[in-house]
């Protein structure tokens, strides 16, 4: 476990992949991981992606049609926690995998040998999960929250959902000890941190963020576990305890958990728009400082998402003004990635229009969100619609849009092949049509009173959730776009070195399928210094 | 920076980060503990 690539550095060099299934099952290659990470991500995408067709199904009218209350109660735990742990999180480990070694001129991960146990526990951890689908009782269905004391009355998944969490933490605290550790010393000589590309630096923050609360959540489970099966009463009222004290730990894991989903977007987005603007990122140490606050931020808001569970006048102030207060580094993020494009010779390839897509649509979620920080306000979104509304806006167009972003920016570097431009193109416009057809609805049901959570409900909301549901299924139908570009990207043109013209950076002075092995002698400092200049 | 070096550098950087996540972990099961 402790090996490190420094051990592994001589015995590699002068070959290439291990032929069969044990390349994949024993890899240490960053690149042969991150691949599996992607695949995996995909996978679970459109897994997630089912699940949210038969939430939106089932609500596309008014009346109980295709699944039971307690299925569907199911559908909206699962779906979530498929995405957020399964689909969002391993795209960006994926996506660090294959380019911070690359990026920064490593050889690799720093220790590649627990690079490839914190990808293999991950389809463990989710067989898991989907497993309670066909368990008595059925799967989890407490929302992702999994708040006591009605996660308590799961049927046998409980243990299964537990035991998975668990996992799902431990391979995501794996990964964020080996982007550190990868970062802070296996980085090019003369490329110091301020000269770090901003995926990488987003990247740097993210790690942290989640080894301080992925132990978290973990803990919070833990508590769960011995409070159902060894007779504690960490959260049980009946026996001293404090469900609103779940709702705390939960919210300090679950609150950074969002820039954990976020940050490395901004990343992506940091390398693209320059690159399509054929101009330097503006204001690239602010963009920095930028992610920093809103890394420090993001651990005192946690309770805005309390504010109806009761709590002092000056506890709703507090955390209601510290969470606006992230509008501000998220306003220079904004600002500086409309300066970069400001005069620029900008041109439209895909991986750009995912990446304007995702500055105005991200930003509706923000606003969204500022909306829900107003404490007087929250009371009466709370738990509606308005709030599906925003953080699928901030996940979706936002996160999701990013990763797409960065996979069709990459895509030539890993694969030598340019991807079909107008096909990329065709799913940037279906997807984003769809994306607001399914989501922008969902503000004004919300505002009407519709409750989250329920797969009925009253017919003064029809229309709306119609539209939402034609949406939500032509998003899902526009995705099978984005599978046909990956395969067809296998062939296609040869691409080029640099690929991009306005690319600057480490990874595009490389070959076009990068190597199996990459910067086994470290970049010249001149060299290294290009990935900022 | 030889191998050597950097491999300890490494194993450090590994060991203090993962020490940090355990304190965590442990942390706030103890707040639980000390709450309840």
């Amino acid at each position: 476990m402790s090996t490190t690539v420094a051990d592994l550095h001589d015995h590699h060099e002068d070959h290439g992949p291990a032929k069969g299934i044990g390349r994949w099952l024993f890899s240490t290659n960053h690149k042969d991981i991150g691949t599996m990470y992607l695949v995996f991500s995909l996978t679970m995408f459109f897994i997630g992606g089912v699940m949210a067709m038969v939430i939106r199904s089932e609500l596309a009218i008014p009346g109980l049609q295709f699944v039971h209350p307690e299925f569907f109660n199911s559908m909206t735990t699962m779906h979530a926690l498929i995405m957020v742990f399964g689909a969002v999180m391993p795209a960006f480990v994926g996506l660090a995998n294959w380019m911070i070694p690359l990026m920064i001129g490593a050889p690799d991960m720093a220790l590649p040998r627990m690079n490839n146990w914190s990808f293999w526990i991950l389809p463990v951890a989710f067989s898991i999960l989907l497993s309670t689908l066909f368990m008595p009782g059925g799967a989890p269905a407490s929302g992702w929250t999994m708040y006591p004391p009605l996660v308590l009355q799961t049927g046998n998944a409980f243990p299964f959902l537990i035991f998975s969490v668990h996992l799902m933490g431990i391979s995501s605290i794996m990964g964020a000890i080996n982007v550190i550790v990868t970062i802070i010393n296996m980085r090019a000589p003369d490329m110091t941190l301020l000269k770090m590309p901003m995926f990488v630096w987003t990247w740097l923050i993210t790690a942290y963020l989640l080894i301080a609360v992925m132990p978290v959540l973990a803990g919070a489970v833990t508590m769960l576990l011995t409070d159902q099966f060894f007779g504690t009463s960490f959260f049980l009222a009946a026996g001293g305890g404090d469900p609103v004290m779940f709702q705390h730990i939960f919210w300090f894991f679950g609150h950074p958990e969002v820039y954990i989903m976020i940050l490395p977007a901004f990343g992506v987005i940091s390398e693209i728009i320059p690159t399509f603007s054929r101009k330097k990122l503006f204001g690239h140490d602010s963009m920095v400082y930028a992610a920093s606050s809103i890394a420090f931020l993001s651990f005192i808001v946690w309770a805005h998402h309390m504010f109806t569970v009761g709590m002092p006048l000056t506890g709703q102030m507090f955390f209601m003004f510290a969470t606006m207060l992230i509008a501000v580094p998220t306003g220079v993020k904004v600002f500086n990635w409309v300066a970069t494009m400001w005069r620029g010779a900008m041109t439209f390839e895909t991986p750009m229009l995912f990446s304007l897509a995702f500055v105005f649509l991200f930003t509706i979620g923000g606003f969204s969100g500022l909306m829900l920080a107003a404490a007087p306000a929250d009371i009466q979104y709370h738990d509606t619609y308005f709030v599906v509304a925003h953080f699928h806006y901030v996940l979706v167009p936002g996160s999701i849009f990013a990763i797409m972003a960065g996979v069709y920016y990459w895509l030539p570097k890993w694969t030598g092949h340019m991807y079909d431009e107008k096909l990329g193109k065709l799913h940037f416009w279906t997807s984003t049509i769809f994306v607001n057809l399914a989501f922008f609805p969902m503000h004004f049901l919300g505002l009407a009173g519709m409750p989250r959570r329920i797969p009925d409900y009253s017919t003064q909301f029809t229309d709306f959730n119609t539209i939402a549901s034609i949406g939500a299924l032509g998003f899902g139908l526009s995705q099978l776009i984005f599978v046909l570009v990956l395969f067809r990207a296998l062939k296609g043109a040869k691409a080029t070195d640099r690929v991009w013209e306005g690319a600057h950076g480490l990874e595009w002075t490389l070959p076009s399928p990068a190597p199996y092995h990459t910067w086994e002698t470290p970049p010249k400092a001149r060299i290294a210094g290009e990935a900022f200049e | 920076m030889n191998d050597a070096e950097r491999i300890k550098n490494i194993r450090r950087t590994a060991l203090i980060v993962g020490a940090v996540a355990l304190a965590f972990y442990i942390g706030f099961i103890m707040i639980g503990v000390l709450r309840s």
